[in-house]
């Protein structure tokens, strides 16, 4: 014969429902910092790029980008034809000194000569 | 996206067009051998002004031929150097007569090159201001810088 159902039965059942286990409950502040953290880099991916976009949707930034770019390129050519001319100034000074000085190709260094 | 890989390529392609623009522009084309291009750098560095310029290059221009021509000697006399030294080496002893002859001529060219790159020099000199002058003797060889004044004991 089956016993007759007592009325607390069904509360006892969903309180056991509802309880999580021991170590579901130790990892919950982990599990919501991670899903926090992940919400808050799919809100920031799209925001970012978007941002970005609409900085160069503006005509006035794209102009300024691309001159910053001329100048920048500008800015690195100088640096190089500066070395390009200190090098030639060398170059330029041995030939002289080699042109008044023909005893120097010989000696190679003129500070071994005696004046 | 789009138009910010076009603004980018844009951006790119004007500082690379600028770069090799400024490079072309900027760049010498003048050989360093030519001794109008070892003057204008001279005339550069020590700021000279268009008379000292112009004097400086008649002076180099009228030396110059004799300069080139020691060069040339001094160059063979080396290469008679190198062909007694082969000699000593293979055949064990060389012509003293000729040896000695080789030494007298190279003496010979030695004072002589000494002699003219000290009177370019000292000439040059003498176009120039104090301060000019200082800074071009800090470009020639020591040897052919004025021997400092002796002060008295």
């Amino acid at each position: 014969m089956k016993p007759a159902r007592d009325p607390l039965d069904p509360l006892l059942d969903r309180w056991r429902s509802e309880i999580p286990p021991a170590s579901a409950s130790a990892d919950l502040p982990r599990e919501v910092w991670r899903r926090i953290a992940d919400a808050e880099v799919s809100a920031l991916e799209p925001g970012l790029i978007a941002r970005i976009e609409s900085v160069f949707q503006r005509p006035s930034f794209a102009f300024a980008f691309i001159a910053a770019c001329t100048l920048f390129g500008l800015f690195l050519a100088e640096i190089r034809v500066s070395r390009q001319q200190a090098q030639r100034n060398l170059q330029l000074a041995q030939a002289y000194v080699q042109l008044i000085d023909p005893l120097l190709q010989e000696t190679s260094t003129a500070d071994t000569r005696t004046p | 996206m789009k138009r910010i890989l076009l603004v980018v390529l844009f951006g790119l392609l004007c500082g690379t067009a600028g770069h090799f623009a400024c490079l072309y522009v900027q760049q010498p084309h003048l050989s360093n051998d030519n001794l109008d291009a070892q003057l204008s750098w001279i005339k550069t560095d020590l700021q000279l002004t268009p008379a000292q310029y112009a004097r400086i290059k008649a002076i180099h221009e009228q030396s110059s031929p004799h300069l080139l021509k020691l060069a040339s000697r001094v160059a063979r006399m080396r290469e008679e150097f190198s062909a007694f030294e082969r000699q000593r080496k293979t055949a064990g002893e060389i012509d003293f007569l000729e040896f000695a002859r080789f030494i007298e001529e190279r003496r010979r060219i030695d004072s002589d090159c000494l002699l003219s790159s000290r009177q370019i020099v000292d000439a040059s000199a003498e176009v120039l201001t104090a301060d000019q002058r200082q800074r071009y003797f800090t470009l020639v060889p020591p040897a052919l810088r004025p021997a400092p004044p002796r002060i008295p004991n």
